[in-house]
């Protein structure tokens, strides 16, 4: 595993300029670890997913990216620059949402993102009114009369407004599913702006449904990092298939094929390669339903999790 | 043209909270002087019966003092008692006979009273005739300005509450510390407290600004808060004197000077307010220090009038620098002491920035 994430970086470093770089970034809260010689390179015009379960160590990590906690040891650099020594010019060409935030109460949600333009040095309130509209919102409402769905979409108008270089984004999620689907809209098209778009979830779905490449974090270190496409295909696809005829499990214990399991005339088997034989073995039966799926991300987290867990505890 | 964002938007959000208390300032100001004239009726008003006695006293100490009365038509006898206090609960029998004048000496140096009476037949209860006093018109509140707590306030100065100058002292000034420092100080602590307690720093410092910035615009909207209650305070203070016709005692000048010299003491107020708000980044922590740190100063610079053993005490109090009495009753602005008081509050604003770059903003 070390020798392949070895092997991609080397790669990466040769197709890609990096935007984001972390190495051996640890963060301790006392005694207590934030997170411990973790590693990560975001590149230049990709949607990164930072995934991982609660108290993993994700907002601990962005927040050091931007300065907003110290870190203990390991270096931060974000286009080239010191995250804590630059932070103020790191800011300049940064867009981040924070995980869990509070607005200024009593002025309309408009100045309020006005006064964070105005911060910003940036006057671009058209794209704002047009971040607005798009998701919904009214910007004529008082900040402290907002639902926390209304906040949410300030925080994610505040992250885009700016036109920044890199949009960090920590828990982008509690919109309503229209709304959230529009959002997702908004990171394709900053993407194909060639924004970099950094963002935390432990919405699998929607890691799924717009990044690039994820990373998974546990316990404040980065287990893996890949492509979407690539950890799919490295977990196969789920065939479920309820037949009228009796099978005999061995009839599916094929070459590219795992997990077979048979029970009450239902076959659930996890398939990497060789689907065509496995089809073909199937069709020598009559069946009542069938359903190939591939893995979600809630599947394949717990999947690795779990796998995880036994090589943990030197179990096979 | 974008500086000053983050100072114009706490004061902007805050403007309801000042207005209220900028009318409460103006209140308290313009009122206390308004008071002043029944205060000092109140003070000056004659002894009972007063124009019906006269008291001569000696020149020259240990002399003889000469009590003379009007006589009372059909009375049978007088009485004449003594006390030090104007109630007479412990008075003594001074005299009692048929004279209207009586001669003794001055053996004593406090302040006496004499009640003269009169019996007739016409009555068997005893008649007032008047009360006299060896000290008479003098200020009742000119032993108290002896005491070290009062000492603190007017300097040590010879002041009188029968003038406009040493009631406004000791009636304005005396509390206008608590009135506007601790305003201030609630203020300081909860425009940069609240912002950690309800998560707004991420969002601010997602923003290209240093914490420098953010702690100067906020002192700077400190140091707008403490200019505007101290003009209200002196708008309203020269209002009620020109309402009892005082100014000519108390000019406009002088209002505004010793108002003003306060500014750098607020401002000191301010900057441990912000230290506290930015160290312990909990309002009621903040609060209950910076609260903490005025009432000990206050202490202190009270404790360091009691005796000379205590004297350093005055010296690192914060009030021992704000000298009001000076402007008001010697016409002179120390600005030695104003200067001191702003440098002091600068130091603390550069401690209070160097510790926020120290610190973890929470999430």
């Amino acid at each position: 595993m070390q020798s392949q994430r070895s092997k991609i970086k080397m790669d990466d470093a040769k197709t890609h300029e990096n935007v984001l770089e972390i190495g051996r970034l640890t963060k301790m809260y006392g005694s207590h670890v934030g997170v411990k010689d973790l590693d990560l390179t975001v590149f230049r015009g990709e949607i990164m997913g930072f995934l991982g379960p609660n108290g993993a160590g994700k907002t601990t990590t962005i927040r050091c990216c931007l300065a907003l906690i110290a870190k203990t040891a390991g270096e931060i650099t974000i286009f080239g620059l010191d995250s804590h020594r630059d932070a103020v010019a790191i800011r300049k060409r940064t867009g981040y949402l924070p995980g869990d935030f509070g607005l200024i109460p009593s002025v309309k949600a408009s100045s309020y993102l006005k006064y964070l333009l105005s911060l910003r040095k940036c006057d671009s309130t058209k794209k704002m009114m047009s971040l607005a509209e798009r998701l919904q919102l009214d910007l004529d409402r008082k900040t402290n009369e907002l639902s926390k769905g209304n906040k949410q979409k300030v925080g994610i108008i505040q992250a885009f407004m700016a036109d920044q270089d890199l949009i960090i984004l920590d828990e982008p999620s509690g919109l309503d599913p229209l709304v959230q689907q529009e959002f997702y809209h908004i990171l394709r098209e900053e993407k194909r702006q060639g924004k970099t778009i950094f963002m935390s979830s432990h919405v699998l779905a929607e890691v799924e449904s717009v990044c690039d490449r994820v990373a998974i974090i546990r316990k404040g270190q980065v287990r893996v990092v890949e492509g979407i496409n690539v950890l799919q295909e490295r977990t196969g696809k789920v065939l479920e298939v309820e037949f009228i005829d009796h099978v005999s499990i061995d009839e599916f214990k094929l070459d590219g094929v795992s997990d077979v399991h048979l029970d009450n005339g239902r076959l659930v088997m996890t398939i990497h390669e060789n689907l065509d034989s496995v089809i073909k073995t199937v069709s020598n039966h009559r069946i009542l339903n069938m359903n190939l799926k591939t893995y979600s991300l809630e599947e394949l987290f717990l999947k690795y999790y779990t796998e995880q867990k036994v090589e943990d505890t030197g179990d096979t | 043209m974008m500086a000053g964002r983050i100072a114009y938007m706490e004061l902007r959000t805050g403007w309801k909270g000042l207005l209220i208390f900028g009318l409460l300032i103006s209140i308290v100001s313009a009122g206390i002087p308004l008071i002043f004239p029944t205060f000092r009726d109140s003070l000056a008003e004659e002894l009972e019966g007063a124009n019906k006695v006269d008291l001569e006293l000696p020149d020259e100490e240990g002399g003889n003092i000469t009590l003379s009365w009007e006589a009372l038509k059909g009375a049978t006898s007088y009485t004449v008692l003594e006390d030090n206090r104007l109630s007479m609960v412990t008075a003594k029998l001074k005299y009692m006979g048929n004279e209207t004048s009586i001669t003794f000496e001055k053996d004593f140096e406090e302040k006496r009273y004499y009640a003269v009476t009169a019996v007739s037949n016409a009555s068997s209860d005893p008649v007032l005739i008047g009360i006299a006093t060896t000290e008479k018109g003098e200020d009742p509140f000119q032993e108290l300005m002896k005491n070290p707590v009062y000492a603190g306030f007017t300097g040590g100065r010879e002041i009188s509450m029968l003038e406009v100058k040493g009631f406004i002292t000791l009636e304005l000034f005396s509390w206008w510390w608590m009135l506007a420092g601790l305003f201030v100080a609630y203020l300081s602590v909860s425009m940069i407290a609240s912002d950690f307690e309800n998560k707004r720093m991420d969002m601010t410092f997602s923003t290209p600004i240093s914490w420098q910035r953010y702690l100067v615009e906020k002192f700077i909207a400190m140091s707008l808060v403490a200019l505007f209650t101290i003009l209200v305070g002196a708008v309203g203070l020269a209002g009620g004197l020109a309402g009892v016709n005082a100014l000519h005692e108390f000019s406009i000048n002088a209002v505004v000077l010793s108002l003003i010299s306060c500014l750098p003491f607020l401002l000191v107020i301010a900057a441990v307010g912000m230290l506290t708000a930015v160290s312990f980044q909990k309002v009621r922590a903040g609060m209950g220090l910076t609260f903490g740190f005025v009432f000990a100063q206050f202490f202190m610079y009270t404790f360091g009038n009691f005796s000379r053993s205590l004297e350093w005490m005055k010296a690192i109090s914060i009030f021992n620098y704000w000298d009001y009495s000076s402007v008001i009753i010697d016409g002179l602005f120390n600005a030695g002491d104003f200067i001191a008081l702003a440098i002091l509050a600068i130091v603390l604003l550069v401690i209070c920035v160097w510790i926020s770059r120290k610190k973890d903003i929470p999430a």
